[in-house]
């Protein structure tokens, strides 16, 4: 039976309901099969451990060649692979050559070309260069072999010996060449939407705060694309979650709240208005328990690009107004966002625009808006990389002299406290758009950023500040960098630390047209990104694929995935975690500085991985991590004493449905395959599945809910888990 | 029989090591720390005898503003003095009055006086601060220190004749650039970490913890090729709890739980993040054995963030013989420098911390018998602006360039600049907006931002040459080293 027949059965009630459906259901029968359907395998030779390569010149592979051996440091080459189907416009950007040596360095070649060169059993000719492009080590030296492998959308191929230099010198040992442990059974014949099962699961832990069995139910019935369209026009924040509605205060806190420090009304009235505790505690409501999850959560990923901070933004309700702008258009685009973010007063505030003037020039924020929010230091290719000159050197993308003039176009700008709708006596406003003081205004004219076909690189003197600040902002919106820029950083944010840049150009394409000719649709930005084959499938076996969970998606994606309720378990949570990521060096909306918690560029020590939330990880975040995993798993977030209480209904799991499966079943292996396909999505290594399980059957059969946190603690303070792959 | 838990360790990281080196094609790039120790022991040279030496970089974050944290007093009109710095800076409101610094004698200028930032001196409830550290030759300063590709004069910054060091005045890159330690191309690695990498094998052979810990999460400047730092919370967690995970009993619940635990991180580490994260927790494991007893210190440290960090790396030192290691390096840091706005009040208690804090470590290392073994220096992103931004109570300053750096400790040559001479024949910058200091390149956009004569690499080298790095070394950690005229600027006896 077809899935759109079940569909009107099951849906004939209300003319109205059924073109809905109709309309949202619809793209679901087209989702492809996210799996590569067969390995991706680099062709050998004769002696099935050695690569088949061949140097530019030599004629094409046919029948028994005998192939160069060894090669020298800097010799493109040819190499070849099958498995793989490539979309229209993917090429050599799509593939990543990885090779290691004997001291297990890694280094990575450029490749530099892709052909098909047989059309019936498709096989590409990969075309690359024996140079490290990384860096991080001195080049591989012309000693022996390199063990080499190819990597496409997240998959990995086998691994074969490449002589550089001599062969030799190198032990290989025997690989697989699986490419999937997952899949490859029969799935069920009633699923109709959505049924590649662990790619369900990889999608909440990108598009939401963690998965849980209703979501996972729901893709599986209406699909992703159904999901998505749902998701994108789904109100804001959930009806029974609103935004706390906290009115601005005087600065003082001395002259806004009662003096008597200590007393109940006293704490109540800081907690409220001059603390991060409302904004906190509602953010963690609406990713535990909101419908529309993936707005929060892009909102969440921009905070971490457009950043501002507590304290230095002082009031929960400047703070507040700051998400609005963030969530407001998180689906909307990315012009909007730019200018609602420069005129946001906690904006304005934290990078000094709101008091720089034309005789008082402040430079903060007309350096970081280029810096970080929008191009970046160096100019891009559309892909992300980076354009070099003629020495191979990065090209910066402006100087001191363009912060200048940009500085100037940025002045005149200031709070207002009168006039405004949310304007009041004795405080700053903070609610309403910075507003223009012409007479503080630098009118000179300004040369701004440089490219081809630059929209108002330059600004004649005399213009009103209004009209400039327009003109400015489409000089950086339509800048090339910024469709690579933005798509990377939402890319890092969701899925995966070091994209290809074949994955950065297709989103950046997407963002610099979205079908329609609209440049910046971040909804479209961020159906791209979910939806592209480097996201998708069941499982990924790139070595280099994957993040780690920033502190808040790993306190998210526990509490999700086991029913969070609060403490005595009849009710909702009433949000108050945040604790648990501070304690991780993640405490939410109080980033360090202006560079979010973590730089975009950061690379492991000691290895060349390109991890931004590894910036978190270190010796002793590392043991926070184990310790919050033994908290959220055999404890829970009391009721305190405070008064009032930080935690009034406080925060737990609900596994009676797994203490279930673990009473069930003595041998405790429905319990590791149910968490197995929540936690991991099917991805458990067999060794991994025995030490847990050795663990759990040290627990008496007879308290069937500690075998359950005992499973839970070792998945979740596992390194396995802890990355998101 | 139940191993005690600094054997049980030890021997799931040998194992670790083991399978870590034993499989070919799993691990991609990097030696752990425990691998290290299992490959590299039989091949070391002797330990040296007893010598301990470290080294305690204060990371000042954001940009202190050097231009008031050294400000002339004297009046000698040959070199910028008091009356040049108050014409740039007091008509905004952001001038420290002359009468309010703190004089120091400065020998290589013809001892004229300067002043120290007031917050250098004694404050109620606290220590006497590092001023009074200057006149007993324990306090130098390094000026117009600053990221450089090579030496450079104000021509060539103007003709672009001289590469300059790439993305001046933004934070990140400058941050970068000086805990790198190089300014000629972008690093993966720290000066301290390459230090950490070339020096571990032979001064801490045996060491129980890494050679080079952060008490201020990941830092560039403790990341080697190889160095796999340590990351630990300030003192407000007892050194035996701080990388202590909780819930683990001596029931056997318990332990079977914490045995999985422990061979889950030797598992699956063909994924590259996978493989990270688990190297970095089994390096936190083996340092929590072996910090599983502490003495505390005994001179009286500040509660405040900088002053429990500082104490923090005050408990190690003292704990240095049973850790087995005769070098470390650390890194705290104190935020709040980046003052684009009320400077004033805001720098003030900053520094006013960070003197504090530097000084009761000082007195404890005094107490500990540690005053020549250990260097406390200073690093931050850049200078400041002369030119002041914003005005009246409001008033900060913008990114600059060349700064000044305090070293303290009874190894520091005080009571003195040091530095490569500025165009005024001194080491200290000619502090005139658009003057022959000023990197700017028009007049209408000069700001007074100090083109650096002296590199972070010259002030690196000079500490790491004491440290203990050899000379045939130097340039394997200073890449650029050798664009400079000198790797040592004297500060250090």
């Amino acid at each position: 039976m077809s899935w759109t027949k079940l569909a009107l059965k099951a849906h004939i009630p209300g003319a109205i309901l059924l073109i809905i459906f109709a309309a949202i259901a619809l793209p679901a029968q087209i989702d492809p099969d996210p799996n590569s359907p067969v390995p991706i395998l680099l062709s050998s030779e004769k002696d099935p451990v050695r690569v088949l390569a061949l140097p530019l010149t030599a004629a094409m592979p046919d029948g028994d060649v005998e192939p160069q051996n060894a090669f020298l440091l800097g010799d493109t080459i040819r190499a070849y692979v099958s498995g793989i189907e490539l979309i229209p416009g993917e090429g050599a950007g799509a593939f990543r050559i990885y090779a290691t040596d004997g001291k297990k360095h890694m280094y990575r070649f450029p490749v530099v070309a892709v052909s098909e060169v047989k059309a019936k059993s498709p096989t590409y000719e990969l075309r690359f260069t024996i140079r490290d492009e990384i860096g991080f080590w001195e080049q591989p030296s012309e000693d022996g072999d390199l063990l080499i492998m190819v990597t496409w959308r997240g998959l990995a191929s086998n691994q074969l010996l490449l002589g550089v230099g001599k062969t030799g010198g190198l032990k290989i040992r025997r690989d697989s060449n699986e490419s999937s442990k997952f899949g490859g059974g029969a799935q069920p014949e009633d699923y109709v939407g959505y049924r590649w099962s662990g790619d369900r699961v990889r999608f909440l832990e990108q598009a939401t705060f963690g998965p849980n069995d209703a979501l996972d139910q729901r893709i599986r019935r209406i699909g992703i694309r159904a999901w998505l369209a749902e998701q994108f026009q789904a109100p804001y924040p959930s009806a029974s979650n609103p935004y706390p509605d906290i009115p601005l205060m005087p600065a003082n806190i001395n002259s806004g709240c009662p003096q008597n420090r200590g007393t109940p009304e006293s704490n109540l009235c800081i907690r409220t208005h001059y603390s991060l505790y409302p904004l906190q505690i509602w953010f963690f409501k609406e990713a535990f328990y909101g419908d529309t999850q993936l707005r929060h959560r892009v909102a969440w990923a921009l905070s971490q690009l457009w950043v501002t901070s507590f304290p230095t933004i002082q009031q929960s309700s400047h703070m507040i107004a700051y998400h609005k702008i963030l969530s407001q258009n998180a689906f909307g685009n990315y012009r909007t966002l730019m200018k609602d973010m420069t005129l946001n007063p906690a904006m304005g505030d934290y990078l000094d625009m709101a008091r720089s003037t034309k005789n008082s020039p402040n430079e903060n924020y007309a350096r970081e808006v280029l810096q970080l929010f929008t191009i970046g230091l160096f100019m891009l290719n559309p892909d992300g990389t980076y354009q070099l000159d003629i020495n191979n050197e990065p090209i910066p993308t402006y100087d001191q002299d363009t912060v200048n003039n940009f500085t100037k176009v940025f002045t005149g700008w200031t709070f207002c406290n009168t006039g405004c709708p949310n304007s009041t006596l004795g405080a700053v406003n903070y609610k309403d758009p910075l507003v223009l003081n012409q007479n503080n205004h630098d009118v000179n004219s300004k040369s701004l950023l440089s490219y081809p076909n630059a929209v108002n690189p330059t600004i004649p003197s005399g213009q009103n500040g209004n009209a400039e600040l327009d003109l400015a902002l489409d000089n950086i919106f339509h800048h090339p960098n910024v469709g690579p820029f933005v798509s990377k950083f939402l890319i890092q944010h969701l899925v995966t630390s070091d994209p290809t840049p074949a994955y950065v150009g297709r989103v950046a394409a997407v963002f610099n047209d979205n079908g329609q000719g609209i440049r910046g649709d971040l909804k479209s930005v961020v159906r791209a990104i979910l939806l592209d084959p480097e996201a998708r499938g069941d499982i990924k076996t790139d070595p280099n694929y994957g993040k780690l969970r920033e502190p808040v998606q790993m306190t998210t994606n526990f509490y999700r995935q086991f029913n969070v309720t609060s403490a005595d378990g009849t009710q909702q949570s009433d949000g108050y975690v945040s604790p648990l990521p501070t304690l991780m060096s993640q405490t939410p909306f109080s980033a360090p500085t202006v560079f979010n918690y973590y730089p975009p560029n950061y690379v492991v020590p000691g290895t060349t991985l390109l991890a931004p939330e590894f910036g978190l990880m270190n010796t002793g975040s590392s043991i926070a991590r184990v310790n919050i995993a033994t908290f959220m798993s055999f404890s829970s977030v009391t009721v305190d004493n405070r008064n009032p209480p930080n935690a009034p209904m406080g925060t737990s799991i609900d596994i009676s449905a797994l203490t279930q499966v673990a009473q069930n079943d003595p041998t405790a292996n429905q319990l590791l395959n149910e968490l197995n396909y929540k936690m991991m999505h099917g991805t458990m290594s067999q060794q991994m599945r025995d030490s847990i399980l050795t663990a759990v059957l040290s627990v008496p059969q007879t308290s069937p809910d500690v075998r359950v946190r005992t499973a839970l603690f070792l998945i979740a303070s596992s390194s396995q888990y802890q990355i998101q792959r | 029989m139940k191993e005690s838990r600094r054997e049980f360790i030890k021997k799931a990281g040998c194992a670790m090591g083991m399978v870590t080196l034993a499989s070919q094609v799993e691990h991609f790039g990097r030696m752990t720390a425990l691998a290290q120790k299992v490959d590299g022991g039989k091949r070391r040279r002797a330990r040296l005898g007893s010598n301990y030496k470290a080294l305690v970089c204060v990371f000042l974050a954001g940009g202190n503003d050097g231009n008031n944290t050294i400000v002339p007093i004297h009046n000698d009109a040959s070199v910028s003095n008091y009356s040049v710095y108050s014409a740039a800076r007091a008509p905004f409101g952001l001038a420290i009055a002359q009468n309010q610094l703190l004089p120091v004698s400065v020998p290589s200028i013809g001892n004229l006086s300067y002043g120290l930032n007031p917050a250098f001196g004694p404050q109620a409830n606290g220590n006497n601060g590092i001023h009074e550290l200057w006149a007993q030759g324990k306090l130098a300063f390094a000026t117009n220190v600053g990221t450089l590709v090579s030496p450079m004069t104000k021509a060539q910054y103007q003709n672009n004749s001289v590469a300059k060091p790439y993305q001046l005045f933004s934070h990140l890159d400058q941050v970068v650039q000086y805990q790198a330690g190089r300014s000629d191309t972008f690093s993966f690695t720290g000066w301290g970490g390459r230090v950490s990498d070339n020096m571990s094998e032979t001064s801490n052979p045996n060491g129980l913890v890494p050679m080079i810990t952060s008490i201020d999460g990941s830092q560039l400047f403790t990341a080697g090729q190889t160095t796999q730092p340590l990351a630990i919370a300030d003192s407000n967690t007892p050194l035996n709890q701080v990388l202590n995970p909780i819930g683990f009993g001596d029931d056997p619940v318990s332990q079977a739980r914490l045995q999985s635990f422990n061979e889950l991180r030797a598992v699956d580490r063909d994924n590259g993040y996978v493989d990270a994260a688990s190297a970095i927790t089994d390096s936190a494991m083996a340092a929590n054995a072996a910090l599983a007893t502490f003495q505390d210190v005994t001179a009286p440290f500040p509660n405040t963030s900088v002053g429990r960090q500082l104490k923090q790396v005050a408990r190690l030192i003292k704990k240095q013989a049973d850790l087995n290691i005769d070098r470390q390096i650390f890194y705290v840091e104190r935020g709040g420098f980046d003052t684009h706005n009320n400077q004033l009040g805001a720098q003030t208690n900053n520094l006013g911390e960070v003197s504090q804090a530097v000084r009761a470590f000082y007195d404890e290392m005094v107490l500990q018998g540690m005053a020549s073994d250990v260097t406390v220096f200073m690093m931050t992103d850049f200078g400041r602006t002369m030119n002041p931004a914003g005005t009246g109570g409001a008033v900060g300053s913008d990114h600059g360039w060349g700064n000044h750096m305090f070293v303290l400790g009874d190894s520091v040559n005080g009571g003195n600049f040091y530095g490569v001479n500025t165009s005024n024949g001194t080491p200290f910058p000619n502090l005139l907006i658009d003057g022959p200091d000023d990197a700017t390149n028009n007049t209408a956009n000069a700001r007074g931002r100090w083109i650096p004569t002296t590199s972070v690499e010259q002030y690196a080298a000079t500490l790491a040459r004491w440290y203990g790095l050899a000379e045939e070394d130097m340039t394997a950690v200073f890449p650029n080293i050798g664009s400079f005229p000198s790797s040592d600027l004297g500060f250090m006896l």
